[in-house]
C-alpha cells in the first residue's frame, strides 16, 4: 500500500511543481469560470458602459413647438451621470458653430471607424409628422421617425441602437401622455420568468460551475494521463519504475489515486471561486452529485488511457488529445446548451460522455432538468470506462520497444 | 539563393510531414467554424428569433399578435398552456416566450441561453411597448429607422467570430513557427548541424517565414471558403489589404514568438508559454465574446493584446467592420516593425547562440 501512496504523492507533487501543468489544471479552469462569470453576469447591463453618440436636430418645429428639441433634451439628461461617480449612459456630441450638414458628414465618418456608436438625426419635418401622427385621422405605424445611423459589425453600435430605441419609446409615451392620448395608470404589468433550471433562483453561474468542473476533469484526464505515460515511456522513466518491486497494477493504482487528488484540488478551487466570487449557490455536496463527479474523474482518466494506448509518441498523443478535446467539450454542452444540430454533430453529441456527465451532474443538483434518464447518464460513461480500459489493456505499452 | 531554395524545400516537406502541425493549422480553424456555425449560428440576430406564445382562454389576443408582428420575430408558435410554453423553451423548440393572462404580460427566457437573452429581452421590450399602446387603442407616433454605415449590416455573432478565428489561426502559425518549430530544432540540436554548413541564419529564417506565410494564406483561404459555403457569411474580402495584413501579421507574430523564446531558459518552454499566452489572448481579445460586454478592466487589458487588433483588422479586410485607413496601416506597420526588428535578434540569439 505504501508504494501505491508514494506513486500517488509523486504524481500530485510533479503536477504541482510543473508550472505548465499547474496552469492548465488549476489556473485555466479558474480563469474560464472567472471570465465567463464576469462576462455573462454582466450581459445586458450597461451601467459601466458609456456610448459615444451624436445627436443632430434638423427639426424646423411647428406652431405647437419643437419636439425635436425635447428628444435632444432627453438625450442630454442621459448624458449626465445620475449620481456623482456614476458613469453616464451617453457621451453626447452635438453640432457647434459649424454648418450642420458638414458636421453630420464628419460624424458619419467618425461612426464608420468606430469613434461613435450611433448618430441620431432628427429630420426637418419631425414636429409636423408628430402632430400629424397624433391626430385622429392617423392609423398604423409611427410616422415621426428618428434616423439612427449605426456602424456595421460593431456590437457596441448594436447595443447603442437598442438603448436609443428604448429612449425613443419612452419619449413616445411621454408625448402621448402629454397630449392626453395615453393613460399611464393603465399600463400593462410586465414580468420576466426564467426557465431551464429546476429552481427559479439559480443563475447562469450555477449552470456554469458544474460545467467548468467537468471541463477541468476532462482536460486533466485527456492531457495529463497520456502526457505522463507517453513522456514517461519515451524518456524511460517508466522503465526505472519497473526495475523496482513496483508492478503495473500498483503503479496504476497510485497514478489513479494521484489523478483523483489533483481533480479534487481542482474541484475545491473552482467551487471556492464560484461560491465566494460569483455567489453560486449550487449544492455539489450531495451523494448523487458526488457520484457524477467521481464518474467524471474515472471516465476521463479512462479516456486518457485510451489516448495513451492509441498514440505511439508523446507528440502524437497530444495531437490526438487536442483533436478530440474540442468536439467533445463543445458538443457536450459544458458552457452553453446545445441546440439543433446536423445529424453528424448530433451523433458525436450522443456518444460523447461529457454530454451525459454534464447533464446528470446538473440535473442531480437541480440546476437544469435532465435530458436523459439516470440509467443512461450513468450507463454511457460506464460503457466508455469499460471500452477504454479494454483497449488500454490490449494496446497500451508500458515500456519502449527494444 | 541555392541554400534558400534547399531550405525552403526542406521546410515545406517538414511541415507537410508534420501531422500535428497540419492538424493545428488547417483542421482546428475548420472545426471551430463548423462547431460554432452549427451551435451558435444566428445568435445575436433578432430576425431569427422564434417566439412561443400562450394566451389564456378569455384574454384578448389580437393586440398582442399585432405587437408581435410589428416587432418582427422570425416565427410565432402558439402553445396551449403555460407549462407547454415553458417546456418548449427548455427544449429549445422556441427561443423565448410570452404569456398573456389578460392582466399581466410575462416574458419567459431560458436561463442557460445567457448570451442570447439580451437580444430576446430587446424584442420583448418592443412587444410590451407596442402592446401597451394598442391596449389603449393607440399606436406609436414616434419611431426609429436605422441605417447601417460601413461594415456588414447583417453581421451576427458568427459573422464576427469567423474573422476572429482566422486572426487566431494567423497568431498561432506565426507564434509557433518560432516558439515551437525553431526552438524544437534548437532543442534537438538540428540548428548546430545546419550552422556548420555554408547556410546563413537569415536564409533559414527566410525559408521558415515563406513557408509559414504560404500556410497561413492557404489556411485562411480554406477557412473563409468553408464559412462562406456552409454558413453563407456575408464577406466581401479586400484581397490586397488581406494579403498585406497576412504578411505583416505573420512576421509580427513570429517576432512575438522570438520574444517569448528569448524569455525562457529551456527552448521547449517557449511553446508552453506561447500556448498559455495564445489561449489567454483568445478569450480576452473579443474573438468569442464581444469586448463591450466585458468588465472595464478587461476591456482596457484587451487593448494591449495583439490578437484584439489582428481580429479587428481581419474584420476590416473581410468587410465585416469598417476601420480608418490610418489605423489599418498603423497596425500593419507595428506588426511589420516587430517582425523585422526581432527576427535579426532571433538569428543572433536563437541560431548563433548554439555555436561552440
Amino acid at each position: 500500500m505504501r508504494d501505491v501512496l508514494h506513486v500517488a504523492r509523486a504524481q500530485l507533487v510533479t503536477a504541482l511543481r510543473e508550472r505548465i501543468t499547474l496552469f492548465w489544471f488549476l489556473i485555466f479552469p479558474v480563469f474560464v469560470l472567472g471570465l465567463l462569470g464576469l462576462i455573462f453576469t454582466n450581459v445586458g447591463k450597461t451601467q459601466d458602459l458609456t456610448f459615444e453618440i451624436s445627436v443632430v436636430n434638423l427639426d424646423r418645429g411647428t406652431v405647437g413647438g419643437n419636439f425635436g428639441a425635447n428628444v435632444v433634451e432627453t438625450f442630454r439628461e442621459l448624458a449626465r451621470p445620475g449620481t456623482p461617480g456614476e458613469t453616464a449612459l451617453f457621451r453626447l456630441h452635438e453640432p457647434g458653430t459649424e454648418e450642420v450638414q458638414t458636421y453630420l458628414v464628419g460624424e458619419i465618418r467618425a461612426l464608420r471607424i468606430g469613434k461613435r456608436e450611433a448618430v441620431v438625426v432628427i429630420p426637418e419635418d419631425f414636429s409636423e409628422s408628430l402632430y400629424a401622427a397624433a391626430g385622429p385621422s392617423s392609423a398604423g405605424a409611427a410616422s415621426a421617425l428618428v434616423t439612427v445611423h449605426t456602424s456595421g459589425g460593431r456590437t457596441s453600435s448594436d447595443m447603442a441602437l437598442g438603448i436609443i430605441e428604448q429612449v425613443i419609446a419612452r419619449v413616445d409615451r411621454e408625448i402621448l401622455a402629454k397630449l392626453g392620448l395615453f393613460d399611464t395608470a393603465r399600463v400593462v404589468a410586465v414580468e420576466q420568468l426564467q426557465v431551464g433550471s429546476e429552481s427559479k433562483s439559480f443563475s447562469y453561474v450555477d449552470f456554469l460551475v458544474p460545467g467548468v468542473m467537468v471541463m477541468g476533469f476532462f482536460v486533466a484526464g485527456l492531457f495529463s494521463v497520456p502526457g505522463t505515460i507517453l513522456f514517461g515511456r519515451e524518456r524511460q522513466i517508466l522503465r526505472a519504475y519497473w526495475m523496482t518491486p513496483l508492478n503495473v497494477p500498483r503503479f496504476l493504482s497510485g497514478f489513479s489515486l494521484g489523478h483523483v487528488a489533483l481533480c479534487a484540488l481542482q474541484f475545491v478551487c473552482v467551487w471556492l471561486l464560484g461560491r465566494f466570487a460569483f455567489g453560486a449557490h449550487v449544492n455539489l455536496f450531495q451523494p448523487l452529485a458526488i457520484l457524477y463527479l467521481l464518474l467524471a474523474m474515472v471516465t476521463f482518466l479512462a479516456l486518457g488511457f485510451l489516448v495513451a494506448a492509441l498514440a505511439r509518441t508523446p507528440n502524437a498523443g497530444m495531437a490526438i488529445a487536442n483533436i478530440i478535446n474540442m468536439p467533445l467539450m463543445f458538443l457536450g454542452g459544458l458552457f452553453f446548451p446545445t441546440g439543433s444540430m446536423p445529424p453528424a454533430l448530433r451523433a458525436i453529441m450522443l456518444v460523447d460522455p461529457v454530454t451525459y456527465i454534464a447533464d446528470g451532474l446538473r440535473a442531480s443538483v437541480g440546476v437544469s432538468p435532465a435530458a436523459f434518464g439516470r440509467g443512461v447518464s450513468l450507463g454511457v460513461p460506464c460503457a466508455w470506462i469499460i471500452g477504454c480500459a479494454a483497449v488500454a489493456v490490449f494496446r497500451l505499452k508500458w515500456d519502449v520497444e527494444r | 539563393m541555392k541554400a534558400f531554395r534547399a531550405l525552403l524545400s526542406s521546410e515545406l516537406r517538414v511541415f507537410l510531414r508534420d501531422k500535428a502541425a497540419i492538424t493545428f493549422t488547417f483542421l482546428f480553424p475548420l472545426l471551430f467554424i463548423i462547431f460554432f456555425g452549427y451551435l451558435m449560428g444566428g445568435v445575436g440576430t433578432a430576425s431569427n428569433a422564434k417566439l412561443g406564445l400562450f394566451v389564456a382562454p378569455r384574454a384578448e389576443t389580437a393586440h398582442l399578435e399585432a405587437a408581435v408582428t410589428a416587432v418582427g420575430v422570425a416565427d410565432v408558435v402558439r402553445l396551449a398552456t403555460a407549462a407547454e410554453l415553458e417546456k418548449a423553451i427548455e427544449d429549445r423548440k422556441v427561443d423565448f416566450g410570452a404569456e398573456w393572462d389578460g392582466a399581466t404580460l410575462r416574458f419567459v427566457y431560458d436561463v442557460r441561453r445567457t448570451q442570447e437573452n439580451f437580444t430576446f429581452q430587446e424584442l420583448a421590450r418592443g412587444i410590451a411597448a407596442r402592446f401597451d399602446l394598442a391596449n389603449q387603442g393607440r399606436h406609436p407616433i414616434l419611431g426609429v429607422t436605422s441605417i447601417v454605415e460601413g461594415g456588414e449590416a447583417s453581421a451576427d455573432w458568427f459573422t464576427l467570430v469567423v474573422p476572429g478565428i482566422l486572426a487566431f489561426s494567423v497568431l498561432s502559425a506565426g507564434l509557433f513557427a518560432i516558439a515551437g518549430h525553431v526552438t524544437s530544432m534548437k532543442q534537438r540540436r538540428l540548428l548546430e548541424r545546419l550552422i556548420v554548413t555554408p547556410m546563413r541564419p537569415i536564409a533559414l529564417l527566410a525559408a521558415v517565414i515563406t513557408v509559414r506565410f504560404a500556410v497561413v494564406f492557404v489556411s485562411t483561404l480554406v477557412t473563409l471558403a468553408t464559412a462562406i459555403a456552409l454558413f453563407h457569411v456575408p464577406f466581401h474580402v479586400n484581397w490586397l489589404l488581406h494579403i498585406v495584413f497576412l504578411i505583416a501579421a505573420t512576421l509580427g507574430t513570429m517576432g512575438l514568438g522570438t520574444f517569448l523564446s528569448l524569455l525562457v531558459k529551456q527552448p521547449s518552454s517557449a511553446s508552453n508559454l506561447a500556448n498559455v499566452l495564445s489561449m489567454l489572448m483568445m478569450f480576452l481579445s473579443g474573438i468569442y465574446f464581444p469586448i463591450e460586454i466585458m468588465p472595464p478592466f478587461l476591456r482596457g487589458l484587451s487593448l494591449a493584446l495583439p490578437l484584439r487588433h489582428m481580429a479587428d483588422v481581419m474584420r476590416y479586410t473581410t468587410g465585416v467592420m469598417d476601420m480608418s485607413a490610418l489605423r489599418f496601416w498603423v497596425i500593419c506597420g507595428v506588426f511589420l516593425a516587430a517582425g523585422i526588428g526581432l527576427l535579426p535578434i532571433l538569428s543572433r540569439y536563437v541560431v548563433r547562440a548554439e555555436r561552440r
